[in-house]
């Protein structure tokens, strides 16, 4: 075998060039502030960023068909609001219920994005757009502009406050199946085809409208899931919650490796891009950078990782060019 | 044909008032006219004086309209728009407070939107394997980034910054008769746009580079520099934007133009703009932006929950653009029962 430079070996694979940004990453704000790496702030970031983390792996199926979903963080209010209003008004307490209510909600969300998408021919764009509105404006109309508030979702947040493990268990679990059945399962090879090639899935025999239509169920179901950790978690529900939030989630897959016009990206490549937003935002204000300067800071990280990751790809292409030559 | 509308109702062929009528636009019209006597219906207060009076607060999105109008047919999308508002209208607000008179503050603020766009024009084409979505993500994050930072910095803290010296605004906020200045211009600049867009080589380029772009290279059109362009001119309008804004507001926070982007999109294509680039006309969209105007106007006066407007919005983009769609379908049937 011949021997491969730094540059092409870290260019091949987008999984390991993430983990040495990650661990230059870790290294400096471990150097600067040893605490952050300390057990408790570990699992603090994941608990902060259970939302992002656990939508990441609904987009990073949605943007493989090539699709995009920005009605995430409304299915995840409207579920949201939903509960925490059963909740309010006592309907219902108990927690497992309404873990499936909020989850109910979002398949039925998800399933009318994937029903519109596929078998209406609209972009998903344009579709996702519309629902975003549509669920935001039903959380604030069911909620007429009112709050739950931890008083009224107590009880039920003991499942999601500091310290418990339900979040976490729910996270591990999340990845371990789409680990597996993105890469073992026909299903999971169903979808990277039909963003590959979409026509050649088509001939090749797999229903393309039902994996576009699960695709974006799938996604409803995490968005729902989210909606009602979210409540666990802040302990209360507002109709505004997680707004704009969405492309947080986009972005986390874009920095792993996901490619908007579909068939590439990885769970793996999902968590770390995830990860790397999470830690970003939890480190700033422990090395004394003011918190007001994160936005500034993820977008720039954002778009250095996208245009450094086409000049790569274009320095390597122009290399191999070279080689043909001689 | 390129400059009709995306969207079709009948297969009407072209002649007559029937089909101006059955047109997508012909739609939106009575579509207008409608939210207009619904208005008058439900609330009293819903006359022509004070529709106008109301107004600008909710007119100066309307401008980024043309700019992303544009932008759409060239296939393209911008998501950093509503940053952008924010981002200009903050710099502006602090160019104000630092002592800089209402005429800089003006030139201040669309140079700032101006910049921005040709921020994402650049990158958008020299970077032309990004889809620009991913670009525009970037560059949104980015400029609400940096606002935040001059707030905390430069501003009044807390993240927000509210200008001192309203006097300029206030003879922006004025009103000619019973339009107000924000209306007038919104007319000038929507009639210029749609002229360009409809009328000239390069709005004709513009629709050549949404269809193929391709193809439209080899025929020897400029296409990155036409889309620099179209980014620079969406830029630019943003700052316009964010000027009316301000005369409604008289100052910026965090929250300043957040989901401008997606409404603006949203008005596009309900106006018949399609996403895939190359299809649909700015005067759909002129039209969609006054129904929903009108519609926040009668709902506001009526205390409805205004958040019903999100609702409607959402109903209104998934069925225009499911019509196609429907109406294939529907003929197709037809067509088969006849057979």
């Amino acid at each position: 075998m011949k021997k491969k430079s730094i540059g092409q070996f870290l260019s091949e694979s987008r999984e390991i060039s993430l983990v040495v940004v990650l661990v230059i990453l870790l290294v400096v704000i471990g150097i600067i502030n040893p605490s952050f790496l300390s057990f408790t702030n570990i699992r603090q970031i994941f608990l902060n960023n259970t939302l992002t983390f656990l939508m990441a792996l609904g987009m990073l199926c949605v943007m493989l068909t090539a699709g995009i979903d920005i009605s995430i963080t409304s299915t995840l209010a409207f579920a949201g609001m939903s509960i925490g209003l059963l909740q309010k008004y006592d309907v219902i307490h108990n927690t497992f219920l309404l873990f499936v209510i909020g989850m109910l909600i979002g398949i039925v969300c998800g399933f009318l994005n994937g029903l519109i998408i596929s078998k209406g021919k609209v972009a998903p764009i344009i579709c996702t757009m519309g629902f975003m509105y549509i669920w935001r404006g039903m959380a604030y109309v069911i909620s007429n502009n009112n709050w739950a508030s931890g008083m009224d979702v107590a009880g039920f947040s003991d499942f999601g406050k500091d310290g418990a493990p339900g979040p976490y268990i729910i996270l591990v679990i999340a990845y371990i199946i789409f680990f597996i059945v993105m890469k073992w399962t026909r299903f999971g090879r169903k979808i990277y085809a039909v963003g590959s090639n979409t026509e050649a899935a088509r001939v090749s025999g797999i229903n393309v409208d039902r994996t576009l239509i699960s695709v974006y169920t799938i996604m409803g179901f995490l968005a729902g899931l989210a909606g009602v950790l979210s409540v666990s978690i802040y302990a209360s529900a507002q109709p505004n919650m997680q707004y704009g939030k969405e492309m947080d989630v986009i972005a986390a897959c874009v920095i792993g490796g996901v490619s908007m016009s579909g068939g590439r990206g990885s769970v793996v490549g999902t968590f770390l891009g995830a990860l790397i937003i999470a830690i970003i935002s939890k480190a700033l204000p422990m090395i004394n950078v003011p918190n007001f300067w994160q936005n500034l800071i993820k977008g720039i990280i954002i778009l250095a990782v996208v245009l450094l990751n086409v000049i790569t790809q274009r320095t390597m292409e122009r290399q191999n060019l070279l080689r043909r030559e001689m | 044909m390129a400059g009709k509308s995306g969207r079709e109702i009948s297969a009407v062929p072209e002649n007559g008032l029937k089909s101006k009528i059955l047109s997508w636009e012909g739609a939106l019209v009575l579509i207008l006219i409608a939210v207009n006597i619904l208005g008058v219906s439900i609330s009293p207060n819903y006359t022509a004086n004070n529709v106008f009076r109301e107004m600008p607060r909710y007119l100066a999105e309307t401008f980024m309209l043309f700019g992303m109008g544009y932008i759409l047919v060239l296939g393209d999308i911008d998501i950093s728009v509503g940053a952008l508002v924010c981002l200009s209208g903050t710099i502006a607000v602090l160019a104000s407070n630092a002592g800089a008179p209402f005429i800089l503050t003006v030139l201040i603020c669309l140079l700032v939107g101006l910049l921005g766009g040709m921020l994402n024009g650049i990158i958008a084409t020299k970077f032309t394997e990004l889809p620009t979505m991913i670009v525009t993500l970037g560059t949104q994050i980015i400029f609400r980034g940096i606002a935040e930072v001059l707030f905390e910095t430069w501003g009044n803290g807390g993240g927000t910054a509210s200008m001192a010296d309203t006097k300029g605004l206030m003879l922006l906020a004025k009103r000619i008769g019973p339009f107000p200045i924000a209306f007038f211009c919104v007319i000038i600049v929507g009639a210029v746009m749609i002229t360009i867009l409809a009328k000239t080589t390069f709005g004709r380029k513009i629709y050549a580079i949404g269809s193929n772009k391709t193809a439209a290279y080899y025929a020897g059109i400029e296409v990155e520099r036409i889309r620099f362009i179209c980014y620079s001119i969406l830029g630019l309008l943003a700052g316009v934007c964010a000027l009316f804004l301000l005369t409604a507001t008289f100052g910026s926070n965090t929250t300043t133009g957040q989901g401008f982007e997606m409404e603006v999109i949203a008005m596009c294509v309900f106006g018949g703009i399609a996403t895939t680039g190359g299809k649909g006309n700015l005067i759909g969209g002129f039209i969609a932006a006054f129904i929903i105007v009108c519609l926040r106007i009668a709902l506001g006066q009526r205390n409805i929950n205004t958040q019903l407007i999100l609702v409607i919005i959402g109903l209104m983009l998934i069925v225009s653009v499911l019509v196609p769609s429907i109406s294939s379908a529907l003929a197709a049937r037809k067509k088969k029962r006849s057979a």
